[in-house]
């Protein structure tokens, strides 16, 4: 047999087979434990992470730019009262820490650099990543 | 080769069932409507349970196991079936997943095949000759993983990327198990390779 005819007799063999007994029954008593996956809250949680690493990594950036500016002076008084967010999710808690930090450094190192455009860049992004993680923690709650 | 051996036909695509209602029925399941994933299942269980049963070599009974398991975890998965797919499409790869996962666990040898010496030897039957039922008996001879690559490459229409990449081996790796598998087969069909 050449392997035209045999690649046929095999591709013959993919036919439906029913089962010898009908499966429903079965099936339906094993969803009454098996609910069916909350695809809309995974994405979310995995977006507040991606933030939060996303977060971490802006913070690890402005501090290193930071470093490599002149020395600072101290902190004037209107830096103290950056206002600080406090989320009652454990999840976005720690994030929220790191961007009260970074937005705190950021605008220290602004102080001390004021035409710094990638500084004032840093600290637009990370205005906007806390107003979106507010927001994923109110459509969370 | 007698005109009795040859193909009576070959029609059936991984999604050639209605899609509208498929879309529908999806949806509705989704939403925890169990009258629409029981469609669903009416519509696929056949063409779903062919496909895991080759992969299960024949064995009716982990078939039905497999087949059952397929349909539940369609239904704990549907809110992630996104309809970029047909559906019946995207329900047919899961359930080869569950298959080639439960050859997977079995801790099925990778290059296991059958001991050649215990083969039987060339039998006076040709190969033309032998029935469908003969040839379904000697692929379930095959080892596990040897008989996913054939099944999938041969039977199914696999690439050799989607199957290397679904067994977790090379491509080459797969490209040698079809090789000694279809020659391990005609061997236990007892035709020369």
């Amino acid at each position: 047999m050449n392997d035209f005819e045999w690649r046929r007799q095999l591709r013959e063999l993919r036919q439906p087979h029913a089962p010898r007994r009908d499966l429903w029954a079965e099936i339906e008593r094993s969803l009454d434990n098996t609910p069916i996956a909350d695809a809309t809250t995974t994405p979310a949680s995995r977006t507040a992470w991606l933030f939060a690493a996303g977060l971490a990594a802006v913070t690890v950036l402005a501090i290193g730019l930071m470093r490599l500016s002149p020395a600072m002076a101290p902190p004037s008084a209107d830096l103290a009262t950056v206002p600080v967010w406090k989320p009652d999710d454990p999840r976005l808690a720690g994030a929220a820490v790191e961007l009260t930090a970074a937005q705190y450094e950021l605008r220290q190192a602004i102080q001390q650099s004021p035409n710094s455009t990638a500084l004032q860049r840093l600290l637009d992004r990370t205005e906007q990543q806390e107003s979106r993680l507010r927001q994923l923690g109110h459509d969370a709650s | 080769m007698p005109t009795a051996c040859l193909a009576t036909g070959y029609s059936m695509t991984p999604a050639s069932t209605a899609a509208a209602p498929d879309t529908e029925d999806a949806r509705a399941a989704a939403g925890g409507d169990r009258a629409a994933f029981q469609r669903l299942y009416r519509r696929h269980a056949d063409r779903i349970h062919g496909a895991v049963l080759r992969l299960a070599g024949y064995d009716h009974a982990r078939a039905e196991d497999l087949t059952q398991d397929a349909f539940v975890r369609a239904w704990q998965k549907l809110a992630e079936f996104r309809h970029e797919s047909a559906f019946g499409t995207w329900l047919y790869r899961l359930a080869v997943n569950v298959a080639l996962m439960d050859i997977r666990s079995r801790h099925a040898d990778p290059v296991g095949f059958v001991d050649h010496e215990s083969l039987p030897e060339h039998g006076d039957t040709p190969f033309c000759a032998a029935e469908r039922d003969e040839l379904e008996r000697v692929i379930a001879k095959l080892p596990p993983r040897a008989r996913a690559v054939l099944v999938l490459h041969d039977i199914e229409g696999w690439k050799h990327e989607d199957i290397s990449r679904e067994l977790d081996m090379a491509v080459g790796t797969s490209k040698a198990q079809l090789h000694r598998a279809r020659a391990l087969l005609r061997k236990l069909l007892g035709e020369t390779a």
